[in-house]
């Protein structure tokens, strides 16, 4: 039985009209300074990027996550022409809204809109960048929201998470990228209005704002936007110079003791490596044969979930994947002057009572050993084909709405990218290029280490640190069985060495962790 | 900003996901795209639809089954582990993962309450390639007992990643204290110690997949750009020798609730209080004019632009979250308001002040423009989220789910667009009542 409908003509309807290359591009318009309109015509949607050049790594000591705040505070509080309640009301018709997100450089303020509602919806938005009441009322909530996550919610929700921003955290000690762009609960509760507007006028001059916009834009829209941010005075902004990269020399352990089931685990080093500079693409190629988002057939996924049964998933990166429990859609406007690599090993249970810590160690030697394996061997020539294949389609991914397209143009624009050498265009280019010698070069250079930060959230870390100590062997069981050759390599796993001093090895308790600085 | 940001997405998918899309106002389909719908003797439904982008698509495989069809004793979160073993491949092609990364394959599932959902995006050339895969996995995915053990592990590992906050503690509760028969009792994720006997359950999945993974409990919805004859051809091809057999699982239902229940439970880590007001609600149906009004209202009363938040929220700072969860399911279920109370001491009487808000959207209607504005937010609320293939696809899967066709889709927002304050008002009456209430409340442990 069939039926078959045609319709056309709807305004809705309409498919993105630019080929399937504009997928890996967009269609970028560099133009004026300090603008990128990525016109898309036909596009029933309209997406902002306004991107400001400020971030975390400009919290003032003791005001850590004052760039958080003053983004949160213009994304959800009042304006001087409206309530916040009356832009509620106004937006709501709408089913769109308007948002901050701060990472440690850099400050977007995004939104999407059908076009049948572009005006309405941009006088709004426009309203919240340029002209922001400053309430104290607004000001009293977002702070007390921003409390309740730091005190609550950041510590007691989800470890994994936690994990990684302890990883950072860890890894950037002495620097501006060291503290969580949210802050620590002391350096917010000091934070003041008069402290957010001084902030906002410091930082949110018009030479340090870039606009993007893209999808179904009218004639001139991208200029008038433009002019609008140019109401808003000339500044001077120092720049914040880049953390030095250095890799740690030891192996330096920190476990935050909880009460729980299972240990999160992230481990990793700083790394040289920014989209679009030397062996970038190289060592995405490594990657993602290591240990892509979320994808099964990643050799750390393979051999600690698919072989073993032993989590959910693990993975790897060489940009910030904040909030990966919750997302597949690779992140956009994280883009740093630095970054790290970083191994995740999602939670691991205890399987029956008191063998948590074994298990906990066994998956952190099994990635640490296949870490050293890739290090040592290199990424064997089949396999390097079949992850450059996969990466070449499933690019196609990235970039796969206005909103999407238009943020990775905005990162392009940070990294000094031009048209046309972005990195959404750059990817097949650039992966097709790459012969075993230089990509087995870059692993050595990249992944080679002498040292390692390593976060456990789990229960008894005194415990925990005793076995780590010990040096013992840390073998696991399984509810089935196992191949004779997994069970020889679990005998190499569970005594694979990882050598730290006790000096080395720090215990918090998670009532103290992001306390303070 | 994570936490927050999170946050604030919730808020603004309530507008669509908690209480759906609103019909055009002119009584046409809001539903925009080209369709070609076809069904094969075996039962199998699907859907073809131009849109997207071009040269790419999305297939989706959504079968009627999830943790709702979980009936028997301690195999709770089996429709979830089974969607991990589809994943584990077959005969012809024992390494699914493997092929769907050679062609760059965006793959995933994911398991609700009333359904398993499968999906791959990828490239429109390797159509074929995706009909034969999937059509393969669906009838003769074989995995060895070892694998099974194996991934039961994994299962756990996932159980563990949510288990210890405190919003999967509260909803735990919740359930327990308004199901006593039905399976919505357990979350999709199981009862732990299902969970953790998942291992010894071998032989039970092997029925599981021989019970609900049939075709008259399958539809295929494809989104994207290619030819419809071509996918057509293709379809009846790999699927046609698919035998029928669907076992529809005995659900119990649930005894009527006629007196309000109350719960609390103490969490061990730091949290704020929260507060929640549930009433058992009808099931999902398109044209059902006090479910759909019951869906709306839990925007226009309790949402971002209601009067309480803007009393409770903005102005007293009383509470730092206030969301309601209106959104039916396939079988009656529960509806929810939850609140996030700044001050221990203040919960009763937030209890209260919300509680006195219910009354009177039962004796007063709201005003023209509130609801004029709401069915506005549906409808742009739905346009907007038709931008990618497989948002395509899960913009139809709830009426998929709850009736095995997309037509309802449109149904629905005729249905919302035709309601009148009056009905507002009738749903409040008829569903916000003391005898469907069960208020639950978590609090930090010592205080």
């Amino acid at each position: 039985m069939t039926e078959h409908r045609r319709k056309g003509g709807a305004r809705v309807a309409l498919l993105s009209a630019f080929a399937i290359g504009g997928l890996l591009s967009g269609c970028v318009d560099a133009g004026q300074e300090g603008t990128i309109a990525m016109a898309e015509e036909g596009s029933p949607f309209v997406a902002f990027n306004i991107w400001v050049k400020v971030g975390s790594q400009n919290d003032p000591q003791g005001k850590e996550g004052l760039a958080t705040l003053t983004a949160n505070l213009l994304g959800d509080g009042s304006t001087q022409q409206d309530s916040y309640q009356q832009i509620l009301e106004k937006l709501y018709p709408m089913a769109t809204g308007y948002g901050a997100q701060v990472d440690k450089e850099m400050t977007v303020f995004r939104g999407t809109v059908h076009v049948d509602n572009l005006e309405a919806f941009y006088g709004l938005f426009k309203n919240a960048l340029l002209s922001p009441a400053f309430s104290e009322a607004d000001f009293e909530r977002v702070k007390s929201q921003t409390l309740n996550y730091l005190e609550r919610g950041r510590r007691y929700n989800r470890d994994e998470d936690l994990g990684k921003q302890l990883l950072y955290w860890m890894a950037y000690e002495g620097t501006p990228y060291q503290h969580p762009e949210e802050g620590y609960v002391q350096s917010v509760q000091s934070i003041t209005l008069d402290d957010v507007r001084a902030f906002y006028e410091k930082f949110y001059v018009r030479n340090n704002i870039v606009v993007g916009v893209g999808g179904g834009l009218p004639a001139g829209f991208a200029e008038r936007v433009r002019a609008d941010i140019d109401t808003r005075p000339e500044g001077v902004v120092e720049e914040v110079p880049p953390p030095a990269v250095v890799k740690p020399d030891r192996v330096r352990v920190l476990i935050v003791e909880k009460e729980t089931d299972a240990s999160a685990i992230s481990l990793g080093f700083p790394t040289e490596l920014v989209r679009g500079g030397p062996d970038f693409y190289a060592m995405k190629l490594a990657n993602a044969w290591f240990g892509d988002h979320r994808n099964s057939f990643s050799n750390l996924y393979q051999v600690i979930r698919e072989r073993r049964g032993m989590n959910y998933g693990d993975y790897s990166y060489i940009e910030p994947y904040p909030n990966g429990s919750a997302t597949q859609d690779r992140p956009v406007n994280f883009s740093r002057r630095s970054n790290l690599f970083e191994i995740w090993i999602r939670p691991i249970s205890l399987t029956q009572p008191g063998n948590l810590h074994q298990r906990t160690l066994f998956a952190t030697r099994a990635a640490w050993r296949e870490l050293d394996r890739l290090v040592a061997n290199g990424l064997p020539q089949d396999q390097l084909e079949r992850t450059r294949r996969y990466l070449h389609d499933f690019s196609l991914n990235y970039g796969s709405t206005v909103s999407r397209r238009l943020s990775y143009a905005v990162d392009d624009a940070f990294y000094g990218l031009g048209p046309g050498a972005g990195y959404l265009a750059s990817i097949r280019p650039a992966l097709a290029a790459l012969d075993k010698a230089t990509v087995d070069a870059a692993i050595k250079k990249h992944f080679g280490y002498s040292g390692m930060y390593v976060v456990f959230i789990t229960s008894d870390a005194e415990a925990l640190k005793q076995l780590l100590l010990s040096g013992e062997a840390t073998p696991i069981t399984y509810a089935g069985e196992q191949p004779a050759e997994i069970q020889q390599e679990d005998l190499e796993i569970a005594a694979y060495p990882i050598e730290v001093a006790a000096e080395d090895i720090r215990i918090m308790d998670i009532s103290q962790v992001f306390e303070s600085r | 900003m994570r936490a927050l940001l999170a946050a604030t997405l919730l808020a603004c998918a309530s507008l669509g996901a908690l209480a759906p899309p609103a019909a055009a106002q002119t009584g046409e389909d809001i539903f925009p795209f080209e369709t070609h719908r076809f069904e094969l003797d075996n039962g199998l439904r699907v859907y073809l639809i131009h849109a997207g982008s071009p040269g790419m698509l999305a297939y989706a495989s959504i079968v009627r089954t999830g943790a709702r069809d979980e009936v028997e004793q301690g195999v709770t979160g089996f429709a979830h582990f089974f969607e991990h073993m589809m994943f584990r491949g077959t005969a012809k092609y024992p390494n699914f993962d493997g092929i769907t990364e050679s062609f760059g394959g965006n793959r995933n599932a994911n398991t609700s309450q009333d359904r398993t959902f499968y999906y791959i995006v990828a490239g429109s050339e390797y159509l074929e390639k995706i009909v034969d895969l999937e059509s393969d996995r669906f009838q003769n995915l074989a995995y060895s007992e070892p694998d099974f053990r194996t991934e039961a592990g994994a299962i756990l590992g996932e159980y563990q990643q949510g288990a210890y906050s405190s919003f999967s503690m509260l909803d735990r509760t919740v359930r327990e204290t308004i199901f006593n028969t039905h399976t919505y009792r357990h979350q999709v994720i199981g009862f732990e110690a299902d969970v953790r006997a998942m291992p010894e359950q071998y032989q039970y999945s092997l029925d599981f997949f021989k019970r609900f993974y049939r075709p008259e409990n399958v539809v295929v919805v494809v989104v994207g750009d290619f030819d419809f004859a071509q996918a057509e051809a293709l379809i009846r091809q790999y699927y046609a020798g698919w035998a029928p057999g669907y076992q529809a699982p005995a659900v119990p239902a649930e005894p009527e609730q006629t007196a309000p229940r109350t719960a609390s439970v103490e969490y061990r880590g730091r949290t704020l209080p929260m507060l929640t007001l549930n009433w058992m609600a009808p099931g999902w149906n398109a044209t059902d004019r006090v479910g759909v009004a019951l869906e709306i209202l839990g925007d226009i009363a309790f949402g971002p632009n209601s009067d309480v938040y803007r009393k409770l929220v903005i102005d007293e700072q009383r509470l730092q979250a206030l969301q309601a969860g209106f959104g039916l399911s396939r079988d009656p279920d529960f509806i929810q308001v939850m609140a996030m109370v700044s001050d221990p001491a203040d919960v009763p009487a937030i209890e209260a002040e919300l509680l006195a808000e219910v009354e009177r959207f039962k004796e007063e209607l709201v005003d023209e423009k509130t609801l004029a504005d709401t069915k506005s937010a549906m409808r742009y609320g739905f346009l907007m989220r038709l931008e990618t293939h497989l948002n395509v696809a899960n913009a139809v899967a709830r009426a998929i789910i709850n009736t095995g066709e997309l037509e309802p889709t449109n149904d629905y927002y005729r249905t919302l667009a035709s309601l009148t304050v009056e009905d507002v008002r009738e749903a409040a009456r008829q569903i916000l009542t003391e005898g469907r209430r069960t208020i639950v409340t978590l609090t930090q442990a010592g205080g």
